[in-house]
């Protein structure tokens, strides 16, 4: 086509690239809108090229994926420390987010188990897990922070010490004997050159 | 006018003027120059060339030399830093605080989809495409207190911009201009004074492309589907509801759109705005209406 400029095969190569799945296309109106060689519908044919909300579908591989229902933890702001005069007395920067750890029920049995065991101790006495943040300047980001905190917490908890296997255990325990025989053979070398070097014990024959 | 009137417009012409004969026509202004003599008083004796030194030696320094000392041209060092420069595209900000400011003075309508024509309506931002600006960069200045639903077109946003206006249940969105649609967008009445069809806008360069194309930014030319996917990343990475959108009473609005070759929102490339008359004149022959499509 002599109109077609040279960018848009660049342009339409990125796009294949990036759609992998095969959807079904909704079948749309012919609109009165204007539409160019360029125009969404053609460079994602089977899209729907509607903004949508979706709703978060858990993973049934994983355990904990990362969601965390906010209508479930309590977040208050507070004014946040340290040097900044008016601005940091008057801004509510300081995120804290808290929840009961017992009755959070987003969280997987075994999970909540082993925070429990972690966190146990950093609990307050109505048993609220709690999590704060004011390393920025802005309220948005010290939330950000705060639930990446939590995210972390979580995975960390998911995680079980690896007991190491009977190869690895059989191996770890003759290092420590080797070290042992060599620490004795050592000392036995250094015990017969210090007494080379003293006077001759007599003998009574 | 067609071609097929001119020519007749040609032939009446000729009908009616007189014959051409070499006593009635005469050069085009500036076709004959007088030539310049190297003999007698005015082009004679030093030929033009005045009096000794290097003019009618001709032994001419160097362009830029100046005598001995160290030229202009030497004077300041290459640095690598600034390597480029002139090919870098530049996003004068426009904060977050200022966008509230004139959303809560009124000075700009939010219940239409709102771009860079009019914010520079608004009075509270201006840019020079002259000067490689390429558009607006919104920043998070006042991305705490942003508190405005709102369906807005820039040409470059963080996330944290991104995630301060989807939490109030709006829509942003990151397109590519050309320094030409800018120029019109800046001024859209006085480019329709001038009569001119609106033109296409052109697609990204290709360092740009990547950018424009990503749902993580927002892009324009990027898939729909994959933004609302990444609509839930962020409100659960920045801690907060996600709006439903669908069932939001403005959501034609905020959905609207701008085709990648259109520039004004409403108005097709090729069109030409008479404000005089009130009227738009459109293109019939295929061919033009063909281009304008493409």
């Amino acid at each position: 086509m002599a109109f077609m400029p040279l960018g848009i095969p660049l342009l339409r190569r990125v796009m294949q690239s990036g759609s992998k799945q095969a959807k079904y296309s909704i079948l749309l109106q012919k609109s009165m809108t204007y539409k160019s060689a360029i125009s969404l519908d053609t460079l994602y044919p089977n899209s729907s090229l509607k903004l949508a909300t979706p709703a978060f579908t858990p993973n049934p591989d994983e355990k904990f994926t990362g969601h965390i229902p906010l209508n479930k933890v309590d977040i208050h702001y507070s004014a946040s420390s340290g040097p900044g005069g008016q601005n940091v007395n008057k801004v509510h920067t300081k995120v804290d987010l808290r929840f009961k750890l017992d009755e959070a029920d987003w969280i997987p049995t075994d999970i909540k188990q082993k925070m429990l065991e972690i966190h146990g101790k950093k609990l307050t006495k109505e048993g609220y897990l709690i999590i704060r943040s004011d390393t920025t300047r802005s309220q948005q980001l010290n939330l950000a922070d705060c639930l990446r905190k939590l995210r972390v917490m979580i995975r960390n908890a998911t995680f079980t010490e690896s007991k190491p296997d009977p190869e690895t255990e059989e191996r770890i325990r003759q290092r420590h004997l080797k070290s042992a025989r060599l620490r004795v053979s050592m000392k036995r070398e250094e015990a017969y050159k210090r007494a080379l070097k003293r006077p001759p014990t007599v003998v009574d024959l | 006018m067609g071609s097929r009137q001119i020519t007749e417009k040609a032939l009446t012409m000729l009908r009616s003027l007189p014959r051409v004969s070499l006593g009635n026509i005469r050069d085009n202004p500036g076709y004959k120059k007088n030539p310049k003599r190297g003999r007698g008083q005015h082009g004679g004796d030093k030929h033009g060339a005045g009096n000794k030194g290097s003019g009618q030696r001709q032994n001419y320094m160097r362009l830029g030399y100046e005598t001995g000392n160290n030229p202009f041209y030497l004077r300041m060092p290459h640095e690598h830093y600034y390597k480029g420069h002139h090919l870098r595209r530049q996003y004068p900000p426009f904060s977050l605080h200022e966008l509230q400011l004139i959303i809560d003075k009124d000075r700009l309508d939010i219940s239409k989809p709102i771009d860079i024509a009019s914010i520079v309506k608004s009075g509270m931002y201006n840019f020079t495409p002259d000067e490689k600006h390429f558009g607006i960069n919104l920043t998070d200045v006042g991305a705490d207190c942003f508190a405005a639903k709102i369906n807005i077109e820039v040409q470059w946003a963080s996330e944290q911009v991104i995630a301060a206006i989807e939490k109030m249940g709006g829509v942003i969105t990151t397109a590519y201009y050309d320094p030409h649609s800018l120029y019109l967008l800046r001024d859209p009445k006085k480019f329709f004074e001038s009569g001119q069809s609106i033109p296409r806008r052109m697609i990204p360069p290709p360092d740009a492309i990547e950018y424009y194309t990503s749902a993580k930014s927002r892009g324009y030319l990027a898939d729909p589907e994959e933004i609302s996917k990444d609509r839930l990343r962020l409100a659960q990475k920045y801690g907060y509801e996600l709006h439903v959108l669908e069932d939001d009473p403005n959501y034609e609005m905020l959905c609207e759109r701008k085709d990648p070759r259109q520039i004004f929102y409403g108005l097709e490339p090729g069109w030409v705005i008479n404000l005089k008359d009130q009227c738009i004149l459109k293109p019939k022959d295929s061919e033009l209406q063909r281009f304008f499509a493409s």
